[in-house]
């Protein structure tokens, strides 16, 4: 049984907790759902004694089964603490790639756990390492403990933190996120297993997720968080089916899910597919990788990435590209757009620049610079490739000013910089970058994976008004199945390098032919 | 082993390249080596006479394979300017042979010195949380950092020799006569080259394992209930080691290359001296071959941090 008792934290500034009481019960699986930096990550470090030296518990206390293990005012006691992580409590992060120590082997960190909180001889951890491999369904588990984190695949590292998180059977353990970096199959797996952990060791689970599907597919009781508060907390299907707050709706209404039936108009194949020319079409491509060799005298591979993609896309349309990471969505988006030439097989558009929409809105803006500067940036570009299209400074200025409005920013965003906008209004300012020039055709790398779901929504809102209005044909790429079917008419499944199903986004929802995309939409 | 192999191949490429290119070089600079031996005075027969011993009437081409062939052989040519007698040149191997101890002694006391101390001191600089520890620390790296390495050779010579006499300066001991008294020697121009190089690879050390700090997986280990021992040494160090490692082959490729300030400061008869003499005397055998030797040394460090990394870090022999 753990309680968290009107807990806040503090950094250097104002409290990004504040106030919050929990509850687990032994066996029970509690959901903690919020928007990045609501506080739900920072609660769950204080909760395990794992939050930064910078943090301050300016109130309230942790118990666990009555043992008092952290209190406001009084410094943290680390031995005590020492005792209880690992052995009594145990915590499940979100990026299993870097989770793990990658100099060590997997197995000698996961029987590290034993070590530390047991007697047991080398032999015996050995064995109890293997046995909890067994148990979180990692196959080969000999070589599996011989493994470096590098030679596993994501799911496999997770399933290995898994293991060390429970061989002790702790009597809470804490996942945050554990499954957003991974693909949608894996996911699933994971969360079945964390489950069935639940169910067998009954353990109190606080499960951390920005992801409502999730948190209602896992947990008995949810906690929505916001601006470090809790402001709803009940049974999960009370929440999902009469919440109370207005935030919680809001976050429920934002959540891309088919159960909805999508408003639209008519759809391209009305307006004249098949009589008018495509805007894009690719015709049995194959897109090839140098694959590098140190040696001197070693022979450049051509691998083969992508092979024998046959499409066409028109205006006004959105095609949906799904697919987990590695199948080839990327590699085939930028050979579409020209960015690699090593290709077998034909693609030709009608529109002479093609932009497009990455998915770290953080990465792909300069920082240097200020937004008006980046947006008149493409149309320099124009211009200088063709004089004819150059336009004057007040000009440019004039249409990056315009364009501001149309992606719903006001004009004093013109001098700002990148680092002075939340992720939303820089995904809105990377739309604004690839629509400036009018492009008739844009290639959207996963535009919205990397926003909270309210903003998703609203960004997937902004692309199709803009794709309507002008026109728009947009390569859509995406591993959330959800987001495709809002935002495609059109889907492609794509596996390792091959379209393996295509249609109509409402057909291949309601009647998918391949097994994998069966999976896929099991998965979401 | 193809690893070995291919790495073998490149080093004797490198060398090839290298030789062909120091020997143009020679061919290429102003300057007449037989006017340089036997001064502006000489009769032109003795000029002729002499061309004629050394070769130089033969077409580059064919000096350089001779030159080549009789580096294959074990024959690493004679200097211009030295005689082992009145009428024999000295061989170089000889003449490298007597200096290339002093500088490889020295290359290794100061290795020694620069990891035995500056590792200690970066996990422990890492480790302090005391900020007055930390402040002071970062002055005297910096300091020792700044100070030009003629300057510390000379502060050196006064602190141990003059004020402490643990030594005598300018009084070398050749390790021919005493090999410890050598060594007892050599202990303190090594340290005048060691001590900047521990104070940026203290401080490189301990930024590289603050940084790592900051890594999820460190958290992980915080997680399992690790003391903040055993996090330090068992799970940060050994990643933190990977950039000190490239930084310690850059310095101590350096070092081997020869100190040319501090041989001239302590008065050691090094590799160092010796090329600056070669130079300027034009004894082109000689620096030839010195630029072969540091070449081969520059390489064969860098083929050990190669090495060192592959142990380190499983992930680079995959790639």
């Amino acid at each position: 049984m753990i309680r968290i008792e009107n807990l806040s934290v503090a950094f250097d500034g104002p409290e990004v907790v504040k106030n919050v009481s929990l509850e687990i019960g032994d066996g029970e699986i509690l959901g903690v759902v919020g928007e990045s930096g609501c506080g739900k990550s920072v609660t769950a470090l204080t909760l395990m004694g794992l939050s930064p030296r910078t943090a301050r518990v300016t109130s309230g206390r942790i118990l666990y089964d009555d043992v008092t293990l952290l209190e406001a005012g009084k410094p943290r006691d680390e031995a005590l603490y020492r005792r209880y992580q690992g052995a009594r409590m145990s915590m499940v992060f979100q990026e299993p790639m870097t989770s793990l120590n990658p100099t060590q082997r997997v197995g000698r960190q996961v029987e590290e756990t034993l070590r530390l909180h047991t007697k047991l001889t080398s032999q015996e951890r050995k064995e109890k390492v293997l046995e909890t491999f067994r148990a979180v369904g990692l196959k080969g588990e000999e070589i599996v403990y011989r493994s470096y984190p590098h030679q596993l695949s994501g799911g496999m590292r997770q399933r290995v933190m898994i293991a060390m998180a429970v061989i002790l059977h702790p009597g809470l353990l804490v996942a945050d996120e554990p499954t957003t970096a991974l693909d949608v199959t894996v996911q699933n797996q994971i969360i079945s297993l964390l489950g069935e952990i639940n169910k067998k060791q009954k353990n109190a689970m606080l499960f951390i997720t920005h992801d409502l599907n999730l948190a209602r597919r896992l947990c008995s009781r949810v906690a929505v968080m916001k601006d470090g508060r809790i402001v709803e907390t009940g049974e999960t299907e009370q929440i999902f089916e009469h919440p109370v707050q207005e935030y919680t709706r809001q976050l429920i209404q934002a959540v891309p899910s088919r159960l909805k039936e999508r408003k639209r108009e008519k759809g391209p194949r009305e307006n004249g597919r098949g009589y008018a020319a495509p805007v894009v079409k690719v015709q049995d491509l194959s897109v090839y990788y140098q694959e590098g060799s140190n040696s001197l005298f070693g022979r450049k591979k051509r691998r083969c990435v992508v092979k024998g993609a046959d499409f066409e896309l028109y205006a006004g349309e959105s095609l949906g590209l799904v697919g987990e990471s590695g199948c080839g969505k990327t590699t085939l988006s930028r050979a579409v757009l020209g960015m690699i030439r090593d290709i077998d097989g034909s693609v030709v558009h009608n529109t002479l620049r093609p932009q497009m929409i990455f998915q770290d809105p953080y990465g792909s803006l300069n920082p240097a610079k200020t937004v008006g500067w980046l947006l008149q940036e493409p149309l320099r570009a124009r211009g200088a490739i063709d004089a004819s299209l150059a336009l004057s400074k007040e000009e440019m200025e004039e249409a990056a000013y315009d364009m501001l409005r149309r992606v719903g920013l006001e004009a004093c965003y013109f001098h700002r910089r990148p680092s002075q906008l939340s992720g939303g209004q820089r995904q809105r300012i990377s739309i604004a970058q690839a629509l400036i020039t009018n492009p008739g055709f844009i290639v959207a790398d996963e535009p919205v994976s990397a926003l909270d779901v309210t903003v998703q929504a609203q960004i997937m809102e902004l692309l199709r008004n803009f794709q309507q209005e002008m026109k728009l044909a947009c390569l859509f790429i995406s591993h959330d199945i959800n987001v495709v079917y809002k935002m495609c008419d059109r889907i492609m499944v794509m596996k390792d390098g091959r379209i393996i199903e295509s249609g109509d986004t409402q057909e291949i929802f309601a009647s998918p032919r391949e097994e994998y995309t069966r999976q896929l939409l099991i998965g979401s | 082993m193809a690893y070995l192999g291919k790495k073998l191949i490149t080093l004797i490429m490198t060398l090839f390249l290298v030789s062909a290119a120091a020997f143009l070089a020679f061919q290429i600079i102003p300057g007449d080596v037989v006017t340089s031996i036997l001064g502006t005075e000489a009769t032109p027969e003795r000029e002729e006479q002499l061309r004629e011993e050394l070769g130089f009437n033969d077409p580059p081409v064919m000096r350089y394979l001779h030159w080549v062939g009789g580096l294959l052989r074990g024959d690493l040519g004679t200097s211009y300017r030295y005689s082992k007698n009145m009428n024999e040149r000295m061989p170089v191997s000889e003449l490298i042979g007597d200096k290339l101890p002093v500088t490889l002694w020295l290359a290794a006391l100061s290795t020694v010195l620069i990891i035995v101390i500056s590792l200690p001191l970066g996990v422990l600089w890492a480790k302090s949380r005391s900020h007055a520890v930390d402040a002071a620390l970062g002055v005297v790296t910096q300091t020792a950092m700044a100070v030009p390495s003629f300057f510390l050779g000379i502060l050196v010579t006064y602190c141990f020799g003059v004020v402490l006499k643990l030594f005598t300066p300018g009084k070398y001991v050749s390790y021919r006569q005493s090999f410890s008294g050598f060594l007892g020697y050599l202990i303190f121009p090594a340290l005048s080259i060691a001590i900047p190089k521990i104070a940026m690879t203290a401080r490189f050390l301990r930024n590289s394992m603050l940084t790592e700090l900051g890594a999820d997986y460190v958290r992980t280990a915080c997680g399992k209930g690790c003391s903040q021992r055993r996090v330090m040494y068992g799970h940060v160090l050994r990643n933190a080691l990977m950039p000190v490692v490239t930084f310690l082959g850059m310095i101590i490729s350096e070092i081997v290359a020869g100190s040319i300030v501090i041989e001239q400061v302590f008065g050691l008869p090094g590799i160092g001296r010796l090329l600056i003499s070669s130079i300027s005397n034009r004894d082109f055998p000689v620096v030839e071959i010195l630029i072969l030797y540091i070449t081969s040394a520059v390489i064969l460090v860098y083929f050990l941090v190669d090495i060192l990394y592959r142990v380190i870090d499983p992930r680079i022999s995959e790639k």
